[in-house]
């Protein structure tokens, strides 16, 4: 009996023992988990379609909530004097529309983030793709990848120097402009640049453009990949609001010209043939990939560019948005001599409750319109305004100011005599923009590259140009960390 | 030996023969009436003596000569009892403040008190068993010497605040370890939505047998990898053998808030606003409301706060038989809380068995079920919810006293802007009216969670175990959410639904060897060897519905016209150790314990998966020494002088692939994308802490009074910290996980615990305990950046400096207002005075010196001071009770203090936007009160008053004492049900909860923290609902 139990003890021991060391050596590869829905950054370009979907990453990174997905064109359009502030929200703008912005205020911050957030994206593939250029085994592909994601480098700078940084007009391109990062950050290192300045931010803009210009395609095959992914025409039409922004009116022109006819039917000749819509009202709704829109950012039900971001969500009043602003009535809207009540633009105002709201984004509570980054009708604006600040007034300016804002009001139609001179037609020109291209991100932009006050609005003052609240603070983050970084004084 | 007995009990049986005796009877039983099986009962001078039988009852022959009892009882005190001339003794124990001579449980084992050389502080089950709280840890307040619980807000179910001296990481987790019946179970916050779900409010604190803190190195280190943060040990209750006895706790209990605001009313609220516009050279902006004939004047508060009525029960059934024995019950919570539709519900089961397979085999196994779910409105007051316009504890604060939340016909006040109506005011009156929120959004979270382990133990030979032990804790949770159309968080998508289902899966198998040896009787050994596995695997899943079809839908399977994924995740991760522990004493005078440990964890870089960690202590009993028994024993009977030293480790809340280089999948319109979407380190490691201990324990009185004294030292290096980059670099998170940082924890730990007085029924036993403790941060990444920590995103008080206490606040200093013209007065970097005005001319500078020359805006970077630490620098509790006869009397006072707090809530309490402000503002400056201590007020100003900048205005000292229970209780002598009803015990008891503050701090309480757990925003309150006040009857009866 004794040996049984003994015998018996040994056994289980051992199969304890047994079991227990099996079990341990059996799941040592449970030490090395794979994630099962994100890529090592070892793999992602290990297929063409990797790289592509890469390159379409760079525009989702741009289409960033925050940035080209809605808050940015808001951002330029709310300091300006155009809307009214509802809802006195932080979250939402608020200190925005009161100037009231200081360097740690949220959307100074998540501005910043996603743009550069969009930079390093392209920088990653921009080296990526230098690196790999095998896996596509086509160098004119390969070269139109590295063509988009410059194009849209140039695009996040330019949109940064707009805000984080004096005009260009301001010294002449000499102040201090942003921290020019062109090589891929994957770690620690590098943590300190200093700002380099606004002209050699643009020339380094430039001459991602110009690089555009020369690779990317010129066209694609469906009209929905020509307004949201970048074509020779849509680098060739940023370049002329670049070099407006410079105050470089003749380059305006000469680049304005490569897509633009000297005579109406005003129309691109190469590339995607863009052009203007007859109806304006067409470029804002479904499918959003007319010719007029050059660049545009895509939206669907499962890509929407977020809560409390989308242009609707601000602008439009519930149920469809949060109506955070409204229309200011004694901005462009009470201008009805130049904004008559039979304008077809005039659509876009919608009043509720007796407050005008702007309509230009209607669909919601989902956000679904495409976001405008680029319109033919600004290159043509553009265009004009270089010709009227160059040669004075001008036919073909005054044609062209016409061509946009007569297929929205035939009964007026400007002429030549009506100006005394140049300035006065882009002036005019300007109140044209302004109509035009309400709630498209362009308002303080056009004050401050010319160097003009910002008006007030309610009880906010105006911001005069020698005034630190006309440029934002660079973010408090940034200054954290970059040593080398100064802020704007 | 036999013989020996048989040997003494011959000359017993003689003696006894020789003199003349009686016998006597009684029974012993526990302060709570639970009867003691095997209590000692001896004459005292003699070996006269017996045990209590199951009932916890004696009969004992002994000689009319003799003069006293004694009678002890493991982990109670022992009571000596002068013999009369009745036959007839009915002895009550009461527990031993310390029980020296207790067996507490250890990581993987247990141990005797008396030999334990790392610093294990130990809490009874029952003295947090009848509170109404939804979890366990919530009552752990003041329990323990360096151990701080503090309760957020008053929110159900919410985490509370849990730091085992102090903040031991910085981006990992702080909160301790959490092991029930030996596995290592989930912590946290598992809900999706804003429903509070601390996970271990899944375990009945009923259940709950003892709880013991493991602090020093020397006893955590077992637990290696996890013990940073210190480890928290928990043993649910086992049966004894003897009959079954039966338990029925139960309670009711009803909460109410404590500490309002006291806010403008609509008379004053005009006056004051209508001020703020004028002096924005705005026309008047506010006007009174009349509803239904009534000028309204509303109360947010009442639309918000209710009494909260909570019922609690536990049925248990306990015993069994020399083989097998078992611990069964049922437990059913449902609680509800001061806020209105906040609630918690609890229905739990669990059954404990113990069995002896052979003389060499046992077994056994512990199964909890548990089934919780919890129902909360949007509080605004989980982390990161500070600033929701549709928060709960902001509305009442921000919104117009001049409008009514219904309309004459009763329909809700309600814009088409989401906001409440404003009626004939010109400005926006409040972000959303609370009470269709409450009546129509509903936020549920439910969880299942099966705890289960079953274990053999096989003694191999003499002192030789062998150990096995399987254990699952599986966890599934739904978190439901519903946003109505109507009004509110889902007016912007016209209806949103959100389902999440996740469910959390976990195995652990542990074996150790456990050998004990006695050689020479006097050099013990106690050597332990094991392995342990634990596998941990996370899925969640979920979408999220908009667009409602119809009003009528109210739930996720309704219809909506859109629909798109939400809190999807996948995750897994697996720890896998071998660990040895050596404990060795030489007669309990000089003690040794050794521990070592290696851990590999899946989540670190390859090649820096390992970690090794270990833990060394030594202890010297003086009071064995034999020159100190002849001298000091009878006064100090215990002194024994310890310490230790080790290094642990921590991985408590990585990523479970924090270390690689990651892209992530998306979307660009309709085609899928791929974006860098985490910074990759390979070399990502283990945290790890260097834990110094020393301490002092001593008995006094023969026990009467125990102590202990401790200092400690806990440098944490190579923290995990989220090195911050230039965000111009576009790193995702603008981090990297880096192990770079280090930060010291250094303290003095103080208890003393004892019986004050014994007097015929009267007894007071004490229990004190106070720890002093400071934090400071050594280094941290990217050349020492400083870290910025923000409350919900939108205001950022708290920053992490080395030099500094972490999380320390960083804030402008302002000095008040300036009687010449009532703007505040800011001091910048340069120590200059500059003040505020919100309106100015165009072209005019808001900022000015004090001369009216234009001044640079204040910002916090360039202005900013540091006030700290947020953390308290001593805090402690002082627990009494009284007992007369049948009643007893117990209050607990916690105290608290070297702490500062930015106290956020006081900002937005005097925005000068439409926001409702406190009564203070009142005292504004105006021209005919120069002396004002609040600025001009100006309708918009959001500056002023610490909205936009934080400042020093709102930081206030957070010393508090708290009068946090006070309980009394009656127990009825059985003897009054007489024989036929078997009821061997019945208590009945009434507690207050949070029954009295004192403190200097302004606003609604010290304890309230907005972030919850936050290691890097600690000590900031903004916006949540206050504190409760809980006011509890209960029963306990045993049968």
């Amino acid at each position: 009996m004794k040996m049984h139990i003994k015998f018996y003890k040994k056994v289980l021991v051992a199969g304890l023992f047994l079991t227990s060391l099996f079990n341990t050596s059996c799941n040592e590869e449970l030490l090395d988990p794979v994630p099962l829905t994100t890529f090592s950054e070892a793999s992602v370009f290990n297929t063409p379609d990797r790289i592509l979907q890469q390159v379409r990453g760079i525009y989702s990174a741009v289409k960033n909530g925050s940035f080209y997905g809605g808050r940015f064109l808001i951002y330029h359009d709310i300091r300006g004097e155009e809307f009214l502030n509802e809802t006195t929200n932080g979250v939402t703008g608020f200190s925005t529309w009161t100037h009231t912005i200081v360097s740690s205020t949220g959307e100074v911050n998540t501005l910043w983030n996603a743009a550069y957030y969009a930079i390093n994206s392209a920088n990653l593939l921009i080296d990526g793709l230098e690196k790999n250029k095998t896996v596509l085994n086509n160098e004119t592909l390969a070269n139109s990848y590295l063509a988009e994601a410059r194009f849209l480098r140039a695009l996040c700078y330019h949109s940064m120097l707009s805000i984080y940084a004096r005009p260009f007009a301001d010294g002449n391109g000499s102040k201090p402009g942003l921290p020019l990062r062109l090589l891929p950050e994957k770690g620690a290192a590098n943590n300190d640049l200093a700002r380099a300045t606004v002209a050699e931010v643009y020339t380094q803009i430039l001459s991602d453009l110009n690089f555009a210009e020369q690779n990317l395609p010129a066209n694609y095959a469906t009209p929905y990949l020509n307004t949201t992914r970048a074509h020779k025409n849509t680098a060739i039409a940023l370049k002329t609001r670049v070099f407006l922004e410079m105050g470089r009116y003749q380059d305006v022109i000469t680049e304005a010209t490569k897509i633009v006819s000297t005579t109406e039917p005003f129309r691109a000749s190469s590339g995607v043939a863009n052009a203007l819509q007859a109806d304006v009202t067409n470029t804002f709704r479904t499918p959003y990939t007319t010719t007029e829109s050059i660049f545009s950012m895509p939206m669907t039900e499962l890509n929407l560019p977020g809560t409390q971001n989308g242009l609707g969500s601000y602008y439009n009043p519930g149920p469809r948005g949060i109506g955070d602003f409204s229309l200011n009535p004694k901005g462009i809207i009470g201008n009805t001599a130049d904004f008559s009540a039979t304008d077809k633009r005039r659509g876009w105002v919608l009043t509720v409750s007796n407050k005008p709201y702007l309509n230009k984004f209607p669909i919601g509570p989902q956000h679904l319109d495409y976001v405008p980054v680029i319109r033919y009708a600004e290159v043509l604006l553009n265009l004009a305004e270089a010709i009227a600040r160059t040669t004075g007034v001008n036919a073909r300016a005054v044609a062209l100011l016409n061509a946009v804002h007569g297929r929205s009001d035939a009964a007026k139609v400007y002429t030549a005599a009506e100006f005394a001179n140049g300035t006065a037609l882009a002036n005019q020109i300007l109140t044209e923009r302004r109509i035009e291209l309400v709630g498209e991100g362009f308002r303080t932009r056009d004050l401050m590259r010319l160097l003009q006050t910002i008006p007030g609005k309610a009880n906010v003052a105006a911001v005069n140009p020698s005034q630190s609240e006309y440029i934002w603070p660079i973010p408090q983050a940034e200054l954290n960390v970059n040593k080398l970084i100064v802020q704007n004084p | 030996m036999k013989r020996l007995f048989i040997f003494f009990s011959m000359i017993f049986l003689f003696t006894g023969v020789a003199m003349a005796q009686r016998t006597i009877q009684g029974s012993v039983k526990s302060s709570g009436q639970e009867p003691l099986i095997g209590a000692n009962v001896v004459v005292k001078g003699t070996t006269t003596g017996t045990t209590t039988d199951l009932d916890g009852s004696f009969k004992l022959s002994l000689q009319n000569s003799a003069g006293v009892l004694v009678i002890s009882y493991t982990g109670y005190e022992t009571q000596e009892i002068t013999l009369t001339s009745s036959n007839q003794y009915n002895i009550l124990l009461s527990e031993s403040a310390l029980g020296l001579e207790e067996v507490v449980v250890v990581g993987y084992g247990t141990q005797q008190k008396r030999t334990i050389t790392g610093n294990v502080a130990s809490i009874k089950g029952e003295d947090i068993a009848s509170m109404s709280v939804q979890s366990f840890d919530q009552a752990l307040q003041g329990r323990a010497a360096g151990v701080n619980v503090s309760i957020p807000n008053g929110v159900l179910n919410n985490p509370p605040v849990f730091r085992i001296r102090g903040i031991n990481s910085i981006n990992l987790s702080s909160f301790p370890l959490i092991v029930i019946d030996g596995v290592p179970t989930f912590a946290g916050d598992l809900s999706a939505n804003s429903a509070a779900n601390n996970i271990l409010s899944n375990l009945n604190p009923s259940d709950i047998q003892s709880i013991e803190i493991l602090k020093d190195a020397s006893a955590a280190a077992i637990y290696g990898s996890r013990a940073s943060a210190g480890v928290v040990l928990i043993s649910t209750k086992r049966g004894k053998q003897g009959s079954t006895k039966v338990s029925y706790e139960t309670w009711g209990s009803w909460a109410k808030v404590n500490r309002l605001p006291e806010l403008l009313n609509a008379a004053q609220y005009l006056e004051i606003k209508n001020e703020g516009a004028k002096n924005a050279n705005l026309p008047q902006q506010f006007f009174p409301q009349v509803v239904n004939g009534q000028t309204v004047d509303t109360r947010w508060y009442d639309y918000i706060y209710q009494t909260g009525f909570s019922h609690n029960h536990n049925l248990s059934f306990s015993g069994g038989s020399d083989k097998t024995t078992f611990f069964l019950s049922m437990g059913f919570t449902d609680q509800n809380g001061m806020i209105k539709a906040n609630s918690f519900e609890r229905k739990s089961a669990r059954l404990n068995l113990d069995h002896k397979v052979s003389k060499i085999i046992s077994m056994g196994a512990s199964v909890g079920y548990s089934d919780n779910l919890n129902a909360a409105p949007n509080t605004g007051s989980l982390p990161g919810q500070a600033f929701n316009t549709s928060g709960l504890g902001r509305i009442p604060l921000v919104t117009a006293p001049i409008v009514s939340p219904f309309n004459a016909d009763g329909s809700y006040n309600i814009s088409s802007n989401n906001q409440p109506g404003r009626g004939a005011n010109l400005q926006q009156i409040g972000f959303v009216n609370p009470v269709p929120v409450i009546d129509l959004n509903t936020f549920t979270s439910g969880a299942s969670q099966i705890q289960a382990s079953v274990f053999a133990n096989v003694n191999l030979l003499k002192g030789l175990v062998l150990r096995t032990q399987y254990g699952i804790d599986n966890v599934m949770t739904e978190s439901i959410s519903f946003a109505s159309p109507v009004h509110g968080d889902g007016f912007g998508s016209n209806g949103s639904a959100t389902n999440n289902f996740a469910n959390r899966q976990r195995w652990n198998w542990q074996n150790t060897l456990q050998y004990d040896l006695t050689l020479a009787e006097s050099h013990n050994f106690s050597l332990l060897a094991g392995n342990e596995q634990q596998y941990t695997k996370s899925e969640g899943w979920g979408a999220n519905r908009t667009v409602i079809a119809d009003p009528f839908f109210t739930t996720f399977q309704g219809n909506f016209t859109t629909i798109v994924p939400s809190g999807n995740f996948q995750g897994e991760n697996y720890l896998l150790s071998y660990f040895g522990r050596l404990n060795y004493d030489f007669n309990k005078k000089y003690l040794v314990t050794l521990n070592l440990r290696q851990d590999e964890f899946s989540a670190f870089a390859p090649g820096k998966k390992r970690g090794i960690f270990w833990g060394a202590s030594a202890g010297w009993s003086i009071s064995e020494e034999s020159f100190w028994k002849e001298s000091l024993g009878g006064t100090i009977n215990y002194l024994r002088l310890r310490g230790s030293y080790g290094e642990v480790g921590n991985n408590n809340g990585i990523g479970d692939f924090a270390s690689l280089g990651l892209y992530g999948s998306g979307l660009y319109a309709t085609d899928p994308t791929l974006a860098f979407s985490q910074a990759g380190n390979p070399d990502l490691s283990w945290e790890t802490s260097q834990k110094t201990d020393i301490g002092l324990n001593f008995g006094l009185f023969n026990d009467r009074i125990t102590g202990e004294i401790s200092y400690f030292r806990n440098l944490i290096d190579g923290l995990i910290l989220n090195a911050p980059l230039s965000p111009s670099k576009g790193v995702p998170g603008n981090s990297i996980a880096t192990n770079i940082g280090s930060m010291l924890n250094t303290g003095w730990e103080f208890g003393l615990s004892g019986t004050v007085m014994r007097k015929g029924k009267f007894s007071w036993n004490s229990n004190f305990n106070l720890t002093f403790m400071e934090n400071e941060v050594k280094t941290l990444a990217s050349g020492n950046a400083d870290i910025l920590a923000s409350t919900g995103g939108l205001e950022t008080a708290n920053i992490i400096r080395v030099g500094e206490s972490v999380g320390s606040l960083y804030v402008v200093e302002t000095q008040g207002v300036n009687p010449a013209n009532g703007r505040r007065i800011f001091i910048n970097g340069k120590g200059e005075k500059v003040q505020y005005t919100h309106v100015v001319a165009a072209g005019q500078s808001r900022w000015t010196y004090l001369d009216g020359r234009t001044a640079t805006a204040v910002n916090q970077s360039a202005d900013g001071k540091i006030y700290g630490p947020t953390l308290p620098k001593w805090f402690g509790a002082w627990d009494n009770t009284f007992r007369y006869g049948n009643f007893d009397l117990n209050f607990q006072l916690q105290y608290s203090g070297g702490n500062y707090i930015y106290n956020g809530t006081k900002a937005g309490l005097r925005d000068a936007r439409f926001w409702n402000s406190h009564t203070d503002v009142l005292d504004r400056w105006t021209e005919s009160n120069t002396a004002g201590s609040i600025p001009r007020v100006v309708y918009g100003d959001n500056i002023s008053n610490g909205s936009a900048i934080p400042m020093s205005e709102n930081v206030e000292k957070g010393d508090f004492m708290r009068l946090r229970n006070v309980t009394l209780g009656y127990s009825i002598p059985t003897s009054v049900f007489g024989e036929k009803v078997k009821i061997s015990s019945l208590r009945v008891y009434a507690n207050i909860n949070n029954a009295f503050l004192l403190t200097g701090y302004s606003g609604t309480d010290p304890e309230v923290s907005s972030n919850g757990n936050s290691n890097q925003a600690p000590g900031v309150d903004r916006n949540s609902v206050p504190m409760a006040r809980t006011f509890l009857v209960g029963l306990n009866v045993g049968f």
